[in-house]
């Protein structure tokens, strides 16, 4: 048994998934980060896409905007497998896989934000998808300079003892603010809501989790 | 250690002289490009590690990237309205006689080395070859053999890990199907050239 789960932030010690040194951890705040996630993969799943809406201003009537099935389809498909990259980040036992994880739901986030014809949108989506290329660097980095210093990637391993150094802890958490940015970008995405909605809340609850993640990883290690 | 950390400042050093470009930047192309150099200076800082490790994590990460610029660049041509219109291919003679006997000898060749580097030179061929005479579609073939390869592959693998005292046919299934597997995968490249005249016709 690790020191790990003496630590505050852990909390009590639920599921253990152990391949050598790997080992996906269910504690209790991991486990109910994944099951945060778990949930909104539902969410994703039932719902169905809001149709959007423009009133005339002064009168009663309203537009409907058409949306295509194909696009709402591809949003549907990259939320839910942003909802699994999520869930893989949130019990990963291992630095690096939860940099790739996270690189993953930036990825993911590009696609749900990118399946429209508005050119507004795709220009937010590039953005984006530029502060989280950038980003990737400083978590690679992070996972990197982490392995340089310890040997080892393994949270297990590293848990309690305070070897990594600050600067591994710097760029990772730098790292995961660029990938959860999209928050941010997706703005522009939001004020004409209907085009993504209910896939774009996928987007929110992703980056609030890997932050919250972060903040587990970086105080145990 | 020294080398290790010489190389980290040199890396950040570079990470620094890249971000001043992409700051001062402002055409979108460009953009890409200069966030693509980025990411290799990424790749080199897990690189400097300089383990067997650090190598198994080179391969995730520039595949993060290359899937990342992927995905960027079809915003871009999407955003920008920038659709590639077919157009004629070049056509001389040397395109129709040579394709045959280089790809033969490179395809050849790359059967005798075997393994990834033989998989490339052999690719190479069938590039050559594609790109050069056309191809028809047989999408579906070149999938379903770099299927069987990869599944191949693995076999190999479990042979390895459960039953060791057969390490030489494992090498030579892995040799093998790693060899199909990346011929059919670099393949796919010569077929990216349109077939004009069947759009023509």
């Amino acid at each position: 048994m690790s020191t790990m789960f003496g630590l505050p932030i852990e909390g009590e010690h639920l599921y253990t998934l152990e391949f050598g040194d790997i080992v996906p951890y269910f504690s209790l705040y991991t486990c109910s980060l994944f099951i945060f996630a778990a949930i909104f993969i539902i969410i994703a799943i039932i719902t169905k896409p809001e149709k959007q809406a423009t009133i005339v201003f002064g009168t009663d009537g309203f537009f409907e905007k058409e949306i295509n099935i194909s696009d709402l389809k591809f949003q549907r498909f990259m939320a839910i497998a942003c909802g699994l990259a999520t869930l893989g980040a949130m019990v990963s036992g291992d630095i690096f896989n939860y940099a790739l994880f996270t690189a993953l739901v930036g990825i993911t986030n590009i696609g749900i934000v990118a399946a429209t014809d508005n050119r507004h949108i795709l220009n937010a989506a590039f953005h984006y998808g530029i502060v989280a290329m950038v980003a990737t660097v400083f978590l690679f980095g992070g996972a990197a300079i982490a392995l340089a210093t310890t040997g080892t990637l393994s949270i297990w391993a590293l848990a309690g003892k305070n070897l990594v150094p600050i600067a591994a802890k710097i760029f990772l958490v730098f790292g995961v603010f660029g990938e959860g940015m999209a928050p941010f970008y997706i703005g522009k995405s939001e004020m004409i809501r209907a085009p993504g909605a209910p896939y774009v809340l996928m987007i929110h609850v992703s980056s609030l989790l890997i932050f919250l993640r972060v903040v587990e990883i970086v105080l145990t290690v | 250690m020294q080398f290790y950390q010489i190389g980290l400042a040199a890396a950040l050093v570079c990470v620094t002289i890249s971000f001043w470009a992409l700051m001062r930047e402002r055409d979108d192309v460009h953009k890409l490009l200069l966030v693509d150099l980025i990411e290799i200076i990424g790749l080199v800082i897990i690189a400097l590690v300089a383990t067997d490790l650090a190598e198994a994590l080179i391969l995730p990460g520039l595949v993060v990237g290359i899937s990342e610029l992927i995905a960027l660049a079809e915003i871009y041509i999407r955003k920008e309205r920038r659709f590639v219109r077919t157009h004629k291919p070049i056509q001389i003679e040397v395109m129709k006689t040579a394709p045959p006997i280089i790809s033969f000898i490179l395809v050849v060749y790359g059967i005798i080395l075997s393994g990834f580097s033989g998989g490339a030179v052999a690719g190479l061929g069938v590039v050559f070859y594609f790109m050069c005479i056309g191809h028809s579609e047989r999408f579906e073939l070149l999938e379903t053999l770099s299927g069987y390869a990869w599944a191949f592959w693995i076999i190999a693998f479990f042979i390895f890990m459960i039953l060791p005292q057969y390490w030489f046919i494992a090498v030579m299934i892995s040799g093998g199907a790693i060899l199909l597997k990346v011929t059919t995968k670099m393949s796919l490249i010569g077929t990216m050239r349109e077939n004009y005249q069947e759009e023509q016709s």
